[in-house]
């Protein structure tokens, strides 16, 4: 059942009658503000009407003598925001995980920066900080200096568990390009259950970015993570002109797309050899990064580097496509799409790909609803979810393409939503290119943006990215709160490796895209 | 002895890459590397799983204040000798990131290095010069760096060992005799 976004809010004042909670327009979107614990009075009404109603982030803000928890969550087509508010010296609110179970990691986030007790949220301790961090100083509050925090000289000791062996992989270990720890208890061959670490990516970016410009900190937000560095830039940018109130020029919208659709094309073409080689096919590898370099190619030509491009700024882009390039790029796309039957029958039917992804880390639909997860791997569960579509920027309201789904929710599945996934990118950046606009490609804006707070969606390669931004008069914003995908999605790893083999832990693992920069941030 | 262990490492580095807190855009250029484009396993260099293996630590990105002990660790399971490459301008110096809470700051700040790779990623044909250099600057060693903090137990240099065989060997044969 999808409802409109008039109906859904329609729906909640019928519902919420006689309770003290307020809806009221802000964000640029809907937002209702629920203290006393009514928040889990209006998350259940929007469960009710909406059964693809989902987390998509909680940001902690510190508003002075209160803290503010912001639930913003996702419905089929739009995006409301519950605002609740608790005293700072007893910081106390009811969890939602039971409401739905993929709020676990957004609820530990919040303890472990803000300092949030959500209480019915079994997980305690450290998540993202250092072991050494000490206890009771909350980074992203106002009155922490953070770059005073004396560390504790020596981590907690940790107790080993009973008779499950626990086997550790990570932080440096050969499968993961990036530093991130997992405990994985098994007993015998069996997966029994999975402690992640994270945090060992964490840099404090949320922070550093309160004492930057906005200009500054499109550059600081790309390095959240290199290979989506468009996405983050876009979904940057895209929030404070929501609260700039800028209209972006039409061609400025078509670059925009070819640079977001281009970034999309090299990572999922990474991911897919990535996954051949986790599984030991490195011909496979070999091949998709071979073919993965016209297109670094291809960004270089529209942006002036391979990787990380910095090429998109608020109220448009910082480098118009030359028209003696556009051959270039055609060439380039019409080469891949070629190429692209052969590597999808391989994908499909090549029996050591079935027989290493087919039935592994199955997802079931209404888990992937359950527990928030976003972009390929809802889809390959048959959760027809994509940003580009749901709720369109730039110019994808324009352009045609479809939404990939498969139902089998397997990695196999999650995979060939990628392979297919490239076919529609290719189209998209072949019909923009058909019908670029001409004109101006950027807009003047100022440089000091109002006081007042955006929220803005994304579909990057890995799934929805969400920002929220609290701009305060000045040339700096007061609160950037940044949602990657990958964050959303590790809840789904964890729960589909449990009762599995642990030689299935890699091909599950990597088929979520994993990119423990954009999740430690 | 000594010739032949410093052919083999001239002509086939063994290199392990470690992420002590990148955005991973170096990551990425340096599996780019390895890939048919670029394809640096045509000098002989080979990435290692394991640092017990390598000669040469790739760090890529700022080190983090999780993640400095680790790399620490790392370094000091190393065999001497060994090289560290900083690569990127965050493994340079701690780059966008220097001074936020959660970053110590470049990788010197942790371990010694020898060769710094400046960019934001650096390309690939930087990271191969950077690599050719730090292979010719080996030909002619300048002392290589002092290891950071007394290690538990100190590796012995081969050639120290191999005179120390030397003298047993002599020593059981004056034995034998007698």
């Amino acid at each position: 059942m999808q409802n409109s976004k008039a109906d859904i809010l329609a729906v909640l004042e019928c519902k919420l009658q006689g309770k003290p909670v307020q809806i009221q327009s802000g964000l640029g979107k809907a937002s209702v503000i629920a203290n006393g614990g009514t928040h889990r009075d209006v998350l259940k009404t929007l469960l009710e009407a909406d059964e693809k109603t989902a987390v998509s982030a909680i940001s902690g803000i510190d508003l002075g003598t209160n803290l503010g928890v912001y639930y913003h969550i996702r419905t089929a087509n739009d995006i409301i925001t519950i605002k609740a508010e608790v005293p700072k010296d007893n910081p106390k609110l009811a969890s939602i995980i039971d409401l739905l179970p993929g709020a676990a990691f957004h609820e530990m986030e919040v303890m472990d920066l803000v300092g949030v007790v959500f209480e019915g949220n079994p997980n305690r301790g450290h998540f993202v900080l250092p072991e050494t961090w000490p206890e009771g100083i909350y980074p992203l509050r106002k009155d922490v200096n953070a770059n005073e925090v004396k560390l504790n000289p020596e981590p907690p000791e940790v107790k080993s568990e009973g008779k499950l062996v626990k086997i550790i992989v990570g932080p440096q270990h050969p499968a993961l390009l990036e530093p991130e720890k997992f405990a994985v208890m098994v007993e015998g061959e069996i997966v029994r259950a999975v402690e992640p670490r994270i945090g060992y990516v964490h840099r404090g970016i949320e922070k550093a970015s309160e004492s930057r410009t906005y200009i500054q900190d499109i550059y600081l937000v790309e390095r959240i993570c290199g290979i989506c560095n468009t996405c983050h830039a876009a979904a940057f940018v895209e929030t404070v002109e929501k609260i700039l109130k800028t209209e972006v020029p039409a061609r400025a919208k078509y670059l925009r797309t070819i640079l977001l659709e281009v970034n999309r094309l090299h990572s999922h073409l990474l991911t897919l050899g990535h996954a051949g080689l986790e599984i030991g096919y490195e011909s496979l590898f070999q091949y998709f990064w071979r073919d993965r370099e016209p297109i670094m190619d291809i960004t270089e030509i529209l942006t002036g580097n391979r990787v990380l491009n910095s090429s998109l700024t608020v109220g448009g882009v910082r480098r118009d496509l030359k028209e003696t390039d556009v051959p270039k790029i055609r060439l380039v796309l019409a080469d891949l799409r070629k190429k692209l039957p052969f590597y999808t029958e391989v994908y499909e039917n090549e029996p050591s790909i079935r027989m290493r992804m087919q039935n592994v880390g199955t997802l079931k639909r209404e888990d992937a609803l359950k527990l928030c997860v976003v972009g390929p791997v809802a889809r390959g569960s048959g959760v027809d979810t994509d940003v580009r579509k749901d709720e369109p920027y730039e110019a994808y309201g324009e352009i045609p393409f479809k939404v990939i789904t498969q139902t089998e929710g397997d990695t196999w599945a999650r995979m060939n939503v990628r392979m297919r996934e490239v076919e529609e990118s290719i189209n998209i950046v072949e019909y923009a290119l058909d019908h670029l606009p001409s004109g101006a490609y950027r807009v003047k804006t100022p440089r000091v943006v109002p006081a007042g707070e955006a929220v803005n969606r994304v579909e990057a390669p890995r799934g929805e990215l969400f920002y929220y931004i609290r701009s305060n008069g000045t040339a700096m914003p007061e609160r950037v709160k940044v949602r990657t995908p990958t964050f959303a999605n590790i809840p789904a790893f964890l729960h589909t490796a449990i009762g599995e083999s642990i030689a299935d832990v890699p091909p599950n693992f990597v088929s979520l895209d994993p990119c423990f920069s954009c999740t430690d941030r | 002895m000594t010739n032949l262990a410093m052919w083999a490492r001239l002509k086939s580095p063994w290199v392990i890459h470690f992420n002590s807190g990148a955005c991973n855009g170096c990551d990425i250029e340096i599996v780019a590397l390895l890939t048919p484009k670029y394809d640096v396993e045509r000098f002989g260099i080979k990435l290692e799983p394991s640092p017990r293996h390598a000669d040469v630590l790739l760090v890529t990105g700022a080190v983090t204040k999780q993640c400095t002990e680790r790399l620490k660790r790392i370094y000091e399971q190393m065999p001497q000798p060994k090289f560290v490459v900083a690569i990127g301008a965050c493994a340079c110096s701690g780059g966008v990131f220097q001074g936020t809470y959660g970053v110590e700051g470049g990788v010197d700040k942790a371990i010694p290095v020898t060769a710094y790779i400046p960019g934001c990623p650096p390309r690939p044909e930087a990271l191969i010069d950077g690599v050719v250099k730090l292979l010719n600057a080996l030909k002619a060693p300048p002392a290589p760096p002092a290891p950071p903090a007394p290690a538990k137990e100190k590796a012995q240099p081969a050639e120290q060992l191999e005179v120390e065989v030397k003298e047993a060997l002599i020593e059981a044969k004056a034995n034998a005799k007698q």
